[in-house]
């Protein structure tokens, strides 16, 4: 059962995510780039971490894609997607770097990480919580403070100048 | 359940994805796109490592939520600069800006 789910979740994933680099249409990009994400949250769900895949979602899902919807609509849908001469290098160049990056992570598997899957009960959101505010609260408070100045920023951004 | 590895070969693949997405595409808000899948990338590792320590730590799905956060406050900041930028210019195409050159 979670064999069949993990891999509906890592098709709808790959495939959402390619979908979302190689869509024409930006709207249609940014809605798989959201169908991408909760493929993602479902991963986080089969990997016991169901408070996290959660936050994924509410965030994601429900903040940055429409922030990017909103911004394609604009922007306008149309601009700048010229196409770039060296597509096929880059595509090979990606392909060797995942190849590299995923032949390391295989060899770490295998002998630094002799370990699996010792979750268990432990993953569950009172020790997340607890983990949060007791060990994590001075961080946590700074995220409160570098979102602030994210948000106070955004605004002086795209602030417009009509009083001058 | 599955092997840990299947977690990590996903995302290996999207890591992979969002780099083609980053060296191929101009459209500076499908690299936004790519960096979102990059981050995403990043967090299915630290889950899926998260759990290998025994006794378990939660430790990395705290380290996750501060991850998301600032992904989100980034995209915040980026579609607002993407914003400046098409109002400033005729296109978002990243090639060709050059306001910014010294």
């Amino acid at each position: 059962m979670t064999d069949l789910l993990f891999l509906a979740f890592a098709a709808v994933t790959i495939g959402a995510a390619i979908l979302a680099i190689e869509a024409r249409d930006l709207v249609y990009g940014a809605a798989a780039l959201g169908i991408a994400f909760l493929g993602v949250a479902g991963l986080f769900f089969l990997l016991d971490a169901a408070y996290v895949g959660w936050f994924q979602i509410a965030v994601y899902i429900g903040a940055v894609v429409v922030l990017i919807l909103f911004t394609v609509m604009l922007v306008g849908p149309k601009m700048g997607e010229t196409p770039l001469g060296l597509k096929r290098v880059s595509l090979l160049a990606a392909i060797l770097v995942s190849l590299l990056l995923g032949m390391t992570g295989a060899l770490a598997n295998a002998t630094a990480f002799p370990g699996q899957d010792s979750c268990g009960s432990g993953c569950d959101l009172y020790l997340l919580s607890t983990s949060l505010l007791k060990n994590y609260g001075v961080q946590l408070e700074f995220m409160s403070l570098v979102m602030a100045a994210a948000v106070i920023g955004a605004l002086v951004l795209s602030k417009t100048d009509r009083g001058q | 359940m599955e092997p840990l590895s299947s977690f990590f070969a996903v995302s290996v693949i999207l890591l992979g994805i969002g780099i083609y997405g980053l060296t191929t595409k101009r459209n500076a808000i499908r690299i936004l796109f790519s960096v979102e899948l990059i981050y995403n990338a990043a967090n299915l590792n630290i889950i899926a490592f998260a759990r290998l320590r025994n006794p378990p730590i939660v430790t990395g799905q705290v380290l996750v939520l501060f991850t998301i956060a600032l992904a989100a406050m980034e995209a915040a900041v980026g579609l607002s600069i993407i914003i400046l930028i098409s109002r400033l210019n005729a296109e978002i195409d990243l090639s060709k800006l050059s306001k910014l050159k010294g």
